[in-house]
């Protein structure tokens, strides 16, 4: 059982040891450049990658603010997870097609000056291809976290932010997704601590 | 109805190697950043009026916009194909000539919202090489390229424009920390003394055969300038800077005048570790890199110059970096209609790393 578990720690140590630091500092310039532009952040994955879409919105909303926006002083920066209800998850999916899910809501949201995160370890589920090609024709950034050898998603991604691992390593592939983004969280919640004073 | 915005730039090194006589020779290098004063520009649609308004620092009422006085919006409106019925204003935070690179940012922001009402979107890259056509091939203005790329990309980068006019865009990738420490040694004043780039430019430009090795020297000390802002090495920065000004002043006559000495000469004697006048020179900004513990000293010094020289709008500008580049804010069109073909544009002609 040690080396079991021992095999599985050392897998994600070494993924989190060659994390890609400039793709990711890209990714946090431009979520800072779209809060300068009061854009708002939409986030959305598949299975696993949507959960940690929710949590890091619930995370990104409540977190920073919870600490340095009650005094009013700072201004707000929205995070929001695609589809936001599974009312319309369910809808595109019935009426439309799965590979509508987050191009669909996507297209009644956006606006120029958002941001989008995508998270797919393949990069290649077609769902989540459509959304991003969408915010690419309007030249809405996107952030892209993708495993194994970053498929579709991280050709298209302005930061592309890879994780790179044999084929179906989907546990090491969203443990590391969720460590860059609880430290996207961190950056943030400082840098409004910060303003705040 | 439209709105975009486009930020002003401090350029610290390189400036000048943008221009084309340089880089076709020679790849030209420029650092620089964006800060949080901005040029607004409105674009709107006036469908039962055939007439065309442009209201900047004057207002203009013309039947078609090839009678436009304002050279930028004439020529834009004429290349896009707007030829009736459209009010275009702008509005920003400071004057223009304060050697922040207003006017391109202008020009920059009203690319972005002229094709816009014409459902095309542009990339950064497009707008900056349809920005910097507009001002050097249809205005005709004797400037380079660094300050439409500034405005169009947004935040710290560093522009190579190569010999083919390609430009390379790298990012400076710093954190939230860096920028305020950088913000804290920097000191930036408005000398109230206004000028057009072109003028200075343009004696540049006939210089560039006699100044090419200078040129060469600030295009390759990008790197070092680099190198020392990722260390945070202020001090380093400032004496680079002071060098670099030294050389600047060599490039043309008019990038420097009595006054400008006096003040630059009050800074450094005041503890500053150097500094340079921002833009083509001969008035406009100047910025110090300084302890903080000098800053007030140095206020002093140099307003006490301003006050003498009765310089009226001698002013300072604090200084706060941004990372957005130039960004629609109001698009009362609707976003996902239109044509989403690529503009007349050629393609991209930047590559980004």
């Amino acid at each position: 059982m040690q080396d079991y578990i021992k095999g599985f720690s050392d897998q994600v140590i070494s993924a989190i040891s060659h994390l890609p630091v400039a793709e990711i500092s890209k990714a946090v310039n431009i979520l800072h450049a779209t809060y300068e532009r009061d854009g708002r952040i939409y986030v959305f994955g598949n299975g696993g990658s949507l959960a940690l879409a929710t949590h890091w919105v619930s995370d990104f909303n409540k977190t920073i603010f919870g600490h340095s926006g009650d005094g009013g002083s700072v201004r707000k920066f929205q995070a929001i997870r695609l589809p936001s209800t599974e009312s319309e998850l369910t809808a595109w999916a019935n009426d439309v097609g799965y590979d509508m899910v987050f191009a669909g809501p996507l297209a009644n949201y956006l606006r120029d000056g958002d941001t989008v995160i995508a998270i797919s370890s393949s990069g290649n589920s077609a769902n989540i291809i459509k959304a991003v090609e969408l915010a690419k024709q309007h030249h809405v950034p996107v952030i892209g976290l993708s495993g194994f050898d970053g498929g579709h998603l991280n050709e298209l991604a302005d930061a592309k932010i890879l994780v790179p691992t044999n084929l179906g390593e989907y546990g090491v592939v969203e443990s590391v997704h969720g460590t860059i983004l609880h430290l996207m969280t961190e950056y943030f919640k400082d840098y409004f601590n910060h303003i705040a004073g | 109805m439209i709105i975009t915005r486009a930020p002003l730039r401090i350029s610290f090194i390189g400036g000048g190697t943008d221009l084309p006589d340089f880089y076709h020779a020679s790849p030209g290098r420029v650092i620089s950043a964006t800060i949080n004063q901005y040029v607004y520009t409105v674009v709107n649609r006036t469908p039962l009026i055939k007439q065309v308004s442009a209201r900047y620092s004057a207002n203009e009422l013309v039947n078609h916009p090839g009678e436009l006085k304002n050279d930028r919006i004439r020529e834009a409106l004429l290349d896009v194909g707007i030829t009736s019925g459209v009010e275009v204003g702008t509005f920003s935070h400071l004057p223009g000539g304060t050697g922040l690179g207003s006017s391109s940012s202008f020009a920059v922001g009203l690319i972005k919202a002229l094709h816009l009402v014409k459902g095309v979107k542009l990339s950064a890259s497009e707008v900056a090489e349809a920005a910097s056509r507009l001002e050097i091939d249809l205005v005709g203005e004797p400037i380079g390229k660094q300050d439409q790329y500034a405005a169009a990309f947004g935040g710290f980068n560093i522009f190579q424009f190569n010999q083919d006019d390609s430009v390379d865009v790298t990012p400076i990738l710093l954190d939230y920390k860096k920028k305020f420490d950088l913000e804290s040694h920097l000191l930036l004043f408005f000398t109230g003394i206004t000028r057009s780039a072109s003028s200075v430019l343009t004696e540049q430009k006939s210089n560039i055969s006699d100044k090419f090795d200078t040129l060469v020297e600030m295009a390759s000390a990008v790197d070092q300038f680099y190198d020392l802002l990722m260390a945070g090495d202020f001090s380093g920065m400032g004496a680079m800077l002071h060098v670099h000004w030294l050389k600047k002043k060599s490039l043309a006559q008019a990038v420097s005048n009595p006054v400008i000495d006096d003040l630059y000469q009050a800074g450094i004697e005041s503890g500053a570790w150097g500094g340079k006048v921002l833009g083509a020179g001969g008035g406009g900004c100047l910025l110090f890199l300084a302890d903080p513990a000098c800053h007030d000293a140095i206020r002093r010094s140099v307003q006490a110059i301003a006050h003498h020289q009765q310089l009226s709008n001698f002013n300072e500008i604090p200084v706060r970096f941004v990372q957005s580049g130039a960004e629609i804010l109001v698009n009362t069109g609707q976003f996902m209609v239109g044509p989403t073909v690529r503009p007349q544009a050629e393609a991209s002609h930047a590559r980004l790393h």
